[in-house]
């Protein structure tokens, strides 16, 4: 009994969890509906207007976005391990037997918290490094601009612990964009939602580039030589300059998910219209 | 022995999920939205501001004039804010005339349009508030 009333519970969770992958895509339950969702970003570019020039090598303050749905990346062809690892992934929690973290609210990790969600990001200069804080999750990467270079032996004897986000160093191409590279990310993380693998020897870079005041565009490729044949673009993303800088909040929280589930989605018997049983 | 909690939920979900697939999937709609119902006299039990959506418990009469307790789930803080919309925006007592996309089960559960308020003020949903209902 006390298993099942666990069991309940944990299936009530990734129920629960899953749901979040269709609130970005559509409103759960109303998937196929035209909707009009109303968000700060939307109502930001829906306002347009002109920008003035981006100031340089300044990427400072709060941004929001994705102004339209995240582009993920083709893939190329995986390694014989690649293959392997990707087969253990099973992505979309709303699957019954999908293993994706965010199904346990676990960390996205990089460059996961690039190509999910993101809401907005901000960036916080600080002496010889750089902050840089996405909304979905309050996730705080250091970035160091200092100069040093990456760690090589991550995970290796003697060598630093793999992280959830890994390694980050910075540096300017030019004067508006910002490259960051980062390395020694924890192998649990995916690079997507559609669950593609990474080893914690990947190199991933990101590329801000600030095209006006207003405008920040975003490429994170990865470099994977021990899951992918060739290095690839693992997603674009773009992001509007929030003119009163006010920043929003958005977790992904377990116990609200649960009462969510118990009290809406479960009785609205969204697997009964699927003819799921 | 004694399995932690995240283990023993991670089993009990693997267990659980292998002989029972939840959820809607591609393409399926859990909600009439072919036409709102409209609730007048409803008094709210309870308001939810939290992830993933924001909802409102609140009971209602049927044609029959029997109770019903309603859950009308709307979207998220972040995106019901810049419609009005805030924490504080109801409390229990609160008497609302609400506009709700039903389950197709029957169920008293659904998907706000919009709720309007004692003094008039008229609060839409971010996703289909847009409807004239």
């Amino acid at each position: 009994m006390r298993t099942s009333s666990i069991g309940a519970i944990a299936g009530v969770v990734a129920l629960a969890l899953s749901s979040i992958v269709l609130a970005q895509d559509a409103v759960p339950g109303l998937t196929g509906v035209p909707q009009r969702p109303t968000t700060l970003y939307n109502k930001l570019d829906a306002a347009g207007g002109k920008a003035g020039p981006a100031p340089r090598r300044d990427l400072s303050g709060s941004w929001t976005g994705p102004l339209e749905p995240l582009k993920l990346g083709d893939v190329p062809a995986l390694t014989p391990l690649g293959q392997q690892r990707f087969k253990l992934n099973i992505p979309d929690p709303f699957r019954a037997h999908s293993n994706d973290p965010w199904a346990t609210c676990d960390p996205f990790g990089f460059p996961r918290s690039t190509t999910n969600e993101t809401r907005g990001v901000t960036f916080a200069p600080l002496p010889g490094r750089l902050a840089i804080m996405t909304q979905y999750g309050r996730i705080w990467r250091t970035v160091w601009m200092d100069g040093r270079e990456l760690p090589k032996n991550v995970g290796a004897r003697g060598g630093p612990d793999p992280r959830w986000y890994g390694y980050s160093v910075g540096h300017w191409e030019g004067d508006y964009t910002l490259v960051v590279d980062t390395t020694g990310v924890n192998d649990k993380t995916w690079v997507d939602r559609r669950g593609y693998p990474h080893s914690v020897d990947m190199r991933a870079q990101e590329r801000y580039t600030r095209v006006d005041h207003d405008t920040l565009e975003l490429t994170v490729t990865v470099d994977d030589p021990k899951i992918y044949t060739k290095p690839f673009v693992a997603v674009t993303n773009r992001f509007k300059w929030i003119p009163n800088q006010e920043d929003e909040e958005q977790f992904c929280v377990p116990s609200e998910m649960i009462d969510y589930i118990k009290i809406i989605a479960l009785p609205a018997g969204q697997e009964a219209v699927t003819g799921q049983k | 022995m004694k399995l932690g909690l995240v283990a023993s939920l991670t089993l009990a979900a693997g267990i659980l999920m292998i002989g029972f697939p939840l959820a809607a999937h591609h393409g399926n709609v859990a909600y009439d939205t072919s036409k709102a119902v409209i609730l007048k006299g409803a008094t709210v039990t309870k308001f939810v501001w939290a992830n993933p959506h924001v909802f409102i418990m609140f009971e209602a009469k049927n044609d029959k004039g029997d109770v019903l307790h309603w859950a009308g789930e709307a979207g998220s803080p972040s995106a019901l804010g810049p419609l009005g919309w805030s924490s504080s925006t109801l409390q229990p007592g609160d008497v609302i005339t609400v506009y709700i996309y039903q389950s197709k089960t029957g169920n008293p559960v659904g998907r706000l349009n919009r709720i309007v308020l004692a003094d008039g003020t008229v609060l839409k949903d971010s996703a289909l508030g847009y409807r004239d209902e």
